[in-house]
């Protein structure tokens, strides 16, 4: 979802959002706001960037000050965990035979990088809006 | 997921809303005692009071009786405005409630008409040597604050310490005892078993919510806490305390908490508690020093290695951070509830039934509206318990009949 496999030619769709060093302290996870919405930006263990929805699905706690795990952010409140396609992967407080995170998923943004800075585009093929 | 029309329904508290019509039928914590001044120069003691949307004076006359008055106010003054004595103008005329002041807090009733019974719980019954209260404001919607209260999943996770201090350095701390009977501290039992098993009961006061916790060697870990309607929880904090807190609407986007801390053995050592808690707010308005302007002093590396928030080990400032972050109101139509959050639907089920009730005339019907019986409501039951025996009630009940027994006054249930 971030690095796209083709070079991409940064056109007016994609927006800037965040300079590269914004995110090379030693937790790569800053609010931005875009198209409109609080989202989260952060760069997984992969080196990957995610550009999702601010607030959790759950109950609405503030994913940026997200637990930086698992190649992803977990929310603090009751440990859901997202990827970098807004995608859950897992709700730890949730019954063991629970399937529901597999329905969970944020808004998330295509996001590359340029000459120093990141940007995103809102792709129109949007997940649906949670 | 709700509407924004439901929402706006079971959050909403101003004098003309459904929702705090519903708070008005009810005694709410208006002000501490502590928070009361001395008579100045023969003038009447008066504390500006903002609740439930309404600009008011706390009034302790010559002959010592409390009363609340509406005050002038102007339509920008901060949500917990504190006006100085001088500066405090009444309203002539204006709207006044009455206030009773139980184990220090002053409680008001806005609902007019008959104001109903005080039900005889623990923290109204103890003598006042075992109570202590305080309070804090939240910079959100009550009902988010409320509702962090009655999810007893949030503990594994939010509360979570990486490594546990050693619990006799706990007093008047949340989680810090032994779980009842081991030695296991309590955060170690959150820790390690985070999926609890749920169940919620109606009640005459609201709802008891038990969160069992199975463990191995075939313990379970019962933890009973309490919902009272409308806006406040009764939950243990150690094993000799309970907690009983209100999340008391200031306006649609500012709450108090209220907390009447219930000792059921030595007299509570008030001093160290309130030192403890003064130290994390400022006066007057008891805002808490860790707060959204300065990140609840948010600390990455403490994140990794201590603490599940890197927000420091006052769990009071994990709470706080979760319900703002949310937002003024929290936007329940983006909201996904699991089966973590069975009380959390059970309770707005209730708050829509209350509305319906009095929509329509019936007030009599809401929770603890007749006088005799809710006069005679003792409890609520609120403990930790681990058990081996599958008959885990037994076992909850056994362990608070031990307390109960051994309590210098009279806690019987
Ligand atoms: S609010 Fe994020 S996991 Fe519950
Ligand atoms: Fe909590």
């Amino acid at each position: 979802m971030t690095h796209s496999p083709q070079p991409v030619t940064i056109t007016s769709s994609w927006v800037r959002i965040a300079s590269v060093e914004a995110l090379q302290g030693e937790r790569p996870v800053i609010p931005v706001t875009a198209f409109g919405q609080a989202l989260v930006l952060f760069r997984d263990e992969e080196g990957e960037l995610g550009l999702i929805g601010r607030y959790c699905p759950h109950r609405g706690a503030d994913l940026c000050y997200g637990r930086h795990e698992n190649n992803g952010l977990r929310c603090p409140f009751h440990g859901w965990h997202f990827d970098r396609s807004g995608q859950c992967t897992e709700q730890p407080a949730e019954p063991e035979d629970s399937k529901m995170y597999k329905m969970i998923r944020l808004p998330s943004f295509t996001v590359v990088e340029r000459d120093g800075a990141i940007y995103a585009q809102d792709a129109g093929a949007l997940p649906a809006a949670t | 997921m709700i509407s924004q029309q439901l929402n706006d329904l079971i959050t909403r508290i101003g004098p003309d809303t459904a929702a705090g019509a519903v708070h008005r039928k009810y005694w709410q914590p208006a002000a501490l005692t502590d928070e009361l001044p001395d008579a100045v120069a023969g003038e009447p003691p008066m504390l500006p009071v903002n609740l439930l949307g309404e600009r008011l004076v706390l009034i302790r006359d010559a002959a010592g009786a409390l009363s609340l008055a509406t005050r002038e106010a102007a339509a920008d003054e901060p949500p917990a405005h504190h006006p100085a004595r001088a500066d405090i103008k009444l309203v002539a005329g204006g709207p006044t409630y009455p206030v009773v002041e139980k184990n220090g807090i002053c409680f008001a009733y806005l609902g007019g008409g008959d104001a109903p019974a005080f039900p005889n719980f623990d923290c109204f019954r103890a003598p006042e040597s075992h109570v202590f209260a305080f309070k804090g404001l939240w910079q959100c919607n009550w009902l988010q604050a409320l509702e962090i209260g009655i999810d007893p999943g949030h503990a594994s996770f939010l509360h979570r310490f990486l490594q546990d201090e050693d619990p006799s350095d706990g007093y008047g701390k949340q989680f810090r005892d032994k779980a009842a009977n081991t030695d296991m501290p309590i955060t170690q039992v959150l820790r390690e078993y985070p999926r609890p098993e749920i169940k919620v009961e109606e009640t005459d006061f609201g709802l008891k919510i038990t969160a069992l916790r199975h463990m191995d060697g075939d313990l379970t870990h019962v933890r009973v806490t309490n919902q009272i309607f409308p806006s406040a929880i009764c939950i243990p904090m150690s094993r000799e305390m309970i907690i009983t807190q209100w999340h008391v609407p200031i306006d649609d986007e500012n709450c108090y908490w209220y907390t009447m801390f219930t000792s059921f053995q030595n007299p509570v050592d008030k001093a160290v508690m309130r030192a403890q808690r003064l130290k994390e707010h400022s006066l007057p308005t008891y805002a808490p020093l860790k707060n959204r302007a300065n990140n609840y002093h948010y600390d990455p590396a403490e994140q990794k290695s201590l603490t599940y928030t890197g927000m420091g080990l006052d769990i009071n400032v994990h709470d706080q951070w979760a319900v703002e972050g949310m937002g003024p109101i929290q936007d329940r139509t983006r909201e996904h509830l699991g089966r973590g959050d069975a009380a959390i639907i059970r309770y707005r089920r209730m708050l829509r039934k209350a509305i319906k009730e009095l929509e329509t005339g019936q007030a009599e019907r809401l929770p603890m509206q007749d006088r005799q019986a809710t006069s005679q409501l003792v409890g609520p039951l609120s403990n930790d318990a681990i058990t081996g025996s599958e008959d885990w009630l037994a076992a909850s009940l056994a362990a608070d009949q031990e307390r109960r027994s051994a309590a210098p006054w009279d806690a019987h249930i």
